[in-house]
């Protein structure tokens, strides 16, 4: 049975490899959205489905601004543009500018509601009880400067409440006019055509990135037109960057760190087998990884991919302490197995447990990291122990004399009584912990391409607000509610635009009012202005009778609205569920408030949201710490004892403590991505103690040899994550290898 | 708006083709208007009668008299409207740049670019420098878009009447009388009714 296990291994292994094989050959389905690495807020499902919904549809906008000296080219750039997002398959260009159709289809929708139909200031202006400014308007209008109004509409609406009424409402891109159908504004001698479209499939997907920049092609449509700029903003190309990136990085790293490693290993063996059985138990875990992600998750998250390379530091730990047994007699494969047997079972079990901890914590991605890791680590283990003895023909090394006496003396560092070491430690960490800062800001945590965000503040500045942002999320029991509810909030940020809080803001009510405005507004029309009727339709030299007006009919519903094609795009969600968009913001302080005691209205500042989720979770990270060390204790007494347990787990304590403490004292912050990186080091500071634990006399030097050697691997995987440009990796690679080092120097302490 | 804009760049161009000389920058053009637009269903015409000032690279000031005085004032800035001391129409280009558009094309009409005029329609003319008229069809007539007909102007020396038709049979007819070109500046009066873009 014991000799057909390796083969049974060969066989799972063969069947991985296979499986991965067709899964890379179908197409691996890499995510990139950072927000699905983030927990989900769990106090209230139907609001966070909403703003799901309202996050999903802003992401999937973007906007192209296209600019030439000559507004002709700008605009035949812009259409091919338009045509190449079409034919991308992923993408839908907006039609901005609504064709003469759709406008005559919205006057048939609006004119049978006109009397309750009025714009901001006619309502003023009735409210006020002046009527008669309301005619003279229209008398000016009429008799002015190439006068408005045709017979039709002066005999029906002879107050042209509805032409007001429709000036007033908010216009998307209100700076841009059409020119030939195509938006466009003009800016510092350049005509700036703009595109905009939805992307149809996920923008998070690298497949649906590469098809839509592929299709896009501005390089070489800029490159064949000089002086043509083209300007984008949208979530795809943000995302599209930091993927590039994060692949870049993780294949830069992976390469570095493994180059590394093989150097490490060539370098102290002076042998070829053990880089081989190295790369060959890395090789294991990583396609476990690999393959049991898929098997759980169905897809792959770039991140994961990031963090699992950090997982090659972990994997050949065990190999290496098998491989160093190499330095002491007897060399015997067998005999070097049996000799770390309970060393490194000890140790993947340990650290599986700090691993398997994540999928406690409410992170999809991390559930990722962690599935991925647990199945990894167990490969690269049953690879050490079911193949390496059998692989491995190496022959007793003498070179190792001096190797092992700097072990000797890395072992003999803690000498004194150990309080010696706890004290200043625990002074050393409290002082530390005094300086500690929280660091929570999502959007410090994201590295966004610079010349990305360089466009997007231009779009921003020449086509003014795009609405992206804090939203309110309106959620009421029906349209007729939410309406009411933004009416109420609409008076409030007509008092912040006042102000200047912001320059304006798109919700369903302002093109749609709520039925119980629509009556109160006809009630105004009738109280204001049917007794100067009469003299108005006089003036005019209006002939025959007045329409007669019938107040008691119903209103224009949204519903109805959305049905005849209203451009209402994503403000109206559901029955009932609205968005309201804000424009030019100032400052942010007072939108929350202008939520406050409206009924169903919730202020929502995406990014703030995040980094308030990311704050609680650091928390809890703590708390999965905390966790993580209570699950290991009762393994590690059962084989050391109360009291040894107790040792083993004090060099790992300390290291934990003490990283982030050096940190703060550096003037680091401490965000939930260095908790994250502390319960790894846990488990792999516990590593390093077992093996010191499970040690003795002669073969110490040697144990202490292969730690060495594990904790330089490590601290090339890690101390390279510190060398991103990604904020969140740089914390938890930084954490992650200031730990490591701790941990090693701190892990002779764990021998009795 | 779409309307005005097409109004004003006939009201300018023609005058490219003077034989009076072209209207340049530093000169003012002045003269009397009679507005009269005829409705379906009015008992009468509504007819408007003022006086006007067009000053390139300042603005047009468009003051109507009878039955009652309404100033509309128009330049790069944008259109605004006033009635018995209240604003009654303000569009700043800035929130509405369409009427940037609309400036520029007056511009380029006043510099004999009847480029802009031709994208929309097509332009028949017909006399000489002395009587001349000029005819315009849209180009898309089942158009929101495109609230005329016809647009035909004609005139001498400057333009004389400019009469537009549209699709419900109402018509407008713009006379002008007593024009006058003269080399600036612009009336305190002018200056001061201009400067009310600027508010």
């Amino acid at each position: 049975m014991r000799r057909g296990l390796p083969w049974l291994w060969l066989l799972v292994m063969v069947a991985a490899c296979a499986y991965l094989g067709l899964r890379v050959h179908a197409g691996l389905n890499w995510r990139t959205d950072l927000m699905a690495l983030l927990p989900r807020d769990e106090q209230d499902i139907g609001r966070q489905q909403a703003e799901d919904a309202v996050t999903r549809a802003l992401s999937q906008r973007l906007v192209l601004l296209v600019g030439h000296p000559d507004g002709g080219l700008a605009r035949a750039a812009a259409a091919t543009l338009a045509q190449r997002l079409a034919a991308s398959g992923v993408a839908q260009p907006d039609v901005i500018v609504p064709g003469p159709e759709a406008i005559r289809r919205l006057g048939a929708l609006y004119a049978p509601f006109r009397r309750g139909l009025l714009s901001e200031a006619d309502r003023a202006s009735l409210r006020a009880g002046d009527g008669e400014a309301l005619a003279t308007r229209a008398l000016a209008q009429v008799f002015g400067f190439v006068g408005l109004g045709d017979a039709n509409l002066l005999q029906a609406d002879p107050f042209l409440l509805l032409p007001s009424f429709f000036a007033g409402l908010p216009v998307p891109f209100a700076r841009l006019a059409p020119v030939e159908g195509v938006p466009m504004v003009q800016a510092d001698g350049i005509a700036w055509a703009l595109v905009t479209a939805r992307v149809t499939a996920d923008p998070y997907a690298l497949d649906v990135q590469d098809r839509l920049i592929a299709a896009l092609d501005i390089d070489r449509l800029a490159g064949a037109q000089p002086g043509l700029r083209v300007l984008r903003l949208g979530a795809v190309f943000f995302a599209a960057a930091g993927a590039a990136e994060a692949i870049g990085e993780s294949s830069r790293i992976g390469l570095v760190s493994t180059l590394g490693t093989v150097l490490l290993i060539v370098v102290a063996y002076r042998a070829l087998a053990p880089l081989w059985l190295s790369l060959l138990v890395i090789a294991a875990g990583v396609v476990a990884g690999l393959v049991a992600s898929l098997l759980v998750f169905g897809e792959l998250h770039v991140a994961t991919l990031l963090f699992g390379v950090s997982l090659i530091g972990v994997a050949v730990d065990y190999s290496l302490q098998y491989c160093t047994e190499m330095f002491a007699p007897p060399a015997l494969p067998g005999a070097r197995l049996a000799r770390v047997r309970m060393g490194i079972a000890l140790g993947t079990a340990t650290t599986v447990i700090g691993y398997l901890t994540l999928l406690l914590a409410p992170f999809p991605g991390l559930h990722q990291i962690a599935v991925f890791s647990a199945a990894g680590l167990v490969a690269a283990w049953l690879t050490v122990m079911l193949w390496l003895p059998g692989l491995d023909r190496s022959r007793p090394a003498r070179h190792g004399g001096r190797m092992l006496a700097w072990a000797a003396g890395l072992l003999d560092l803690w000498r004194g009584p150990r309080w010696m070491v706890i004290g200043p430690g625990l002074a050393i960490a409290a002082f530390g912990l005094w300086h500690l800062r929280a660091e929570d800001d999502v959007r410090r945590m994201q590295s966004l391409s610079g010349p990305l965000m360089a466009e997007q503040t231009e779009i921003r500045r020449l086509i003014g607000g795009t609405g992206d942002g804090p939203f309110f999320l309106v959620r009421a029991p029906d349209d007729e509610a939410a309406l009411q509810a933004e009416e109420m909030l609409g008076e409030r940020l007509a008092g912040l635009r006042a102000s200047g809080g912001l320059s304006g803001w798109l919700s369903p009510a302002r093109f749609v009012p709520s039925s119980a405005r629509q009556r109160g507004d006809r009630a105004l029309v009738a109280r204001g202005l049917d007794p100067l009727l009469a003299a108005h339709r006089d003036r005019l030299g209006l002939d025959g009778a007045a329409v007669q007006s019938d107040d008691s009919g119903p209103a224009l519903t949204l519903s109805a609205a959305l049905a005849a094609g209203a451009p209402l795009g994503l403000l109206a969600i559901g029955p009932g569920v609205h968005v309201v968009t804000l424009e030019g913001l100032a400052g942010r302080a007072d939108l929350a408030a202008a939520a406050e005691g409206i009924a169903g209205i919730a202020y929502v500042d995406p990014a703030g949201r995040f980094s308030a989720l990311l704050g609680k979770y650091r928390i809890r990270a703590i708390g999965l710490l905390v966790l993580s060390a209570g699950l290991m204790a009762p393994l590690l007494a059962w084989r050391y004892g109360v009291r040894g347990a107790a040792r083993v787990m004090l060099p790992p304590l300390l290291a934990v403590v003490l990283a982030p403490a050096l940190r703060a004292l550096g003037g680091a912050g401490f965000s939930f991505f260095d908790a994250m990186a502390l319960v790894l080091v846990l488990s792999i500071g516990v590593d390093y103690a077992i093996f010191c634990a499970e040690t003795a006399g002669a073969r110490a030097p040697v144990t202490m040899l292969a730690v060495t050697l594990a904790a330089a691997t490590a601290l090339f995987s890690f101390g390279l994550l510190a060398l991103s440009n990604v904020a969140a990796v740089h914390s938890f690679g930084a954490t992650m290898a200031l730990g490591v080092l701790l941990a090693f120097l701190l892990a002779p302490m764990a021998r009795r | 708006m779409r309307r005005r804009h097409a109004l004003v760049g006939l009201l300018v161009a023609p005058r490219a083709a003077w034989a009076c000389g072209r209207l340049e920058l530093g000169q003012i053009l002045r003269g009397r208007f009679v507005q009269t637009r005829r409705l379906q269903g009015f008992a009468r015409p509504l007819v408007t009668e003022g006086r006007f000032a067009l000053a390139p690279g300042q603005g047009l000031i468009w003051r109507a008299e009878k039955p009652f005085a309404i100033t509309t004032v128009m330049s790069a800035a944008g259109l605004v409207q006033e009635t018995r001391g209240t604003e009654t129409l303000r569009l700043p280009a800035a929130r509405l740049p369409l009427l940037a558009r609309l400036y520029d094309m007056l511009g380029g009409a006043l510099g004999g670019d009847w480029h802009a005029l031709e994208r929309d329609f097509s332009v028949l003319r017909t006399g000489d420098a002395a009587a001349w008229q000029v005819v315009l069809t849209p180009r898309v007539t089942d158009s929101i878009a495109m609230p005329f007909q016809a647009i035909t102007a004609h005139g001498g020396c400057f333009v004389d009447a400019v009469d537009l038709a549209k699709p419900g049979g109402d018509t407008d007819r713009l006379e002008f009388l007593d024009q006058t070109l003269a080399p600036g500046p612009l009336g305190a009066g002018e200056e001061a009714a201009l400067a009310v873009l600027a508010r």
